[in-house]
């Protein structure tokens, strides 16, 4: 007499199908050479330097050269005084027009943190990669500079235009 | 089952296993692009971006592998709509916040913004899950639950 096969429930299936979705996946970045990391190398291993909020002024006051690694929208409405625009989705385009000024400044202190991404890390770790020595990355975030008081600059509106 | 209806869950099963199959490809291949492509949201937490695109990725080739086979299909329709009402939401709140970037779904960076229209479109293509989530069929199915 045959056996009927046990049917899983609809919940257990679900499961089943996320586990298993799971476990493919952990092993598959695990083995293959493109897989990822729990966090991105930028931030797991790190060529940059963490800098806080009282260092990062400090250096700026000693004439280090800023960099704002957020969106260019953002950099045009409020940043870091004296900072320039180098942010990840256009970094090829952008940085050999930088390189020169990059080069000659005596330290770099680069910003610009988010919940998902950390956009500062991904340019210092490729500042670091591109022979700059000293890279730093503010640990806080650009609101967090703005309300200690920090210097600022934001565009002055064209009046009449 | 009558056999337009087998006939319909058999085209429904079909064309989501294409899709899913389809947008898991490169996702699964490539995970560190799609990790970049779902940061951009900035929803999640640093620390979970990677795991969370992996397991988005590795669930929507499993579920892609299912309906093609017919194996656990109520299950695999259960995920594939249970995501696609998740991805509409995500679609409508890009569309509110204005966000205009590409939406990470489907292989051809750029081409698919996120949005209202890509709201319409995931809500459209629930409506299959749906469909197989009541009447799974059993037409050149394997296991149907």
């Amino acid at each position: 007499m045959p056996v009927p096969r046990k049917t899983p429930s609809l919940a257990a299936a679900c499961g089943l199908i996320l586990a298993a979705a799971l476990a493919l996946g952990l092993a598959f970045n695990l083995v293959m050479p493109q897989g990822v990391g729990w966090l991105p190398p930028w931030v797991s291993r790190p060529l940059w330097q963490p800098a806080g909020l009282p260092q990062a002024a400090a250096l700026h006051r000693q004439g280090a050269l800023f960099v704002d690694a957020r969106d260019p929208s953002q950099y045009k409405t409020a940043r870091v005084r004296g900072a320039l625009s180098l942010y990840p989705s256009e970094l090829k385009l952008i940085y050999p027009l930088l390189k020169d000024t990059l080069a000659k400044a005596p330290l770099v202190v680069v910003y610009g943190r988010s919940r998902s991404r950390f956009p500062a890390a991904q340019i210092g770790q490729f500042l670091r990669g591109q022979g700059l020595s000293r890279v730093y990355v503010l640990q806080e975030d650009f609101a967090a500079w703005q309300a200690a008081g920090l210097p600022v600059s934001t565009p002055r509106r064209r009046s009449g235009s | 089952m009558r056999p337009w209806s087998e006939a319909l869950s058999l085209a429904c099963r079909l064309f989501l296993a294409a899709l899913y199959l389809w947008a898991a490809h490169d996702k699964v291949w490539q995970p560190a692009e799609f990790a970049g492509a779902m940061a951009v949201y900035d929803i999640l937490p640093l620390w979970s971006v990677n795991a969370a695109s992996v397991a988005l990725a590795w669930l929507e080739l499993m579920i892609g592998l299912l309906l093609v086979s017919g194996v656990w299909v109520r299950a695999a329709a259960a995920w594939a709509g249970g995501l696609l009402a998740l991805f509409t939401l995500l679609m409508l709140w890009a569309g509110f916040t204005g966000a205009g970037f590409d939406c990470g779904c489907l292989p051809g960076g750029g081409s698919h913004p996120a949005g209202f229209e890509a709201a319409l479109r995931d809500f459209l293509m629930l409506l299959p899950a749906l469909w197989l989530l009541w009447r799974p069929g059993r037409w050149l199915a394997l296991r149907p639950l």
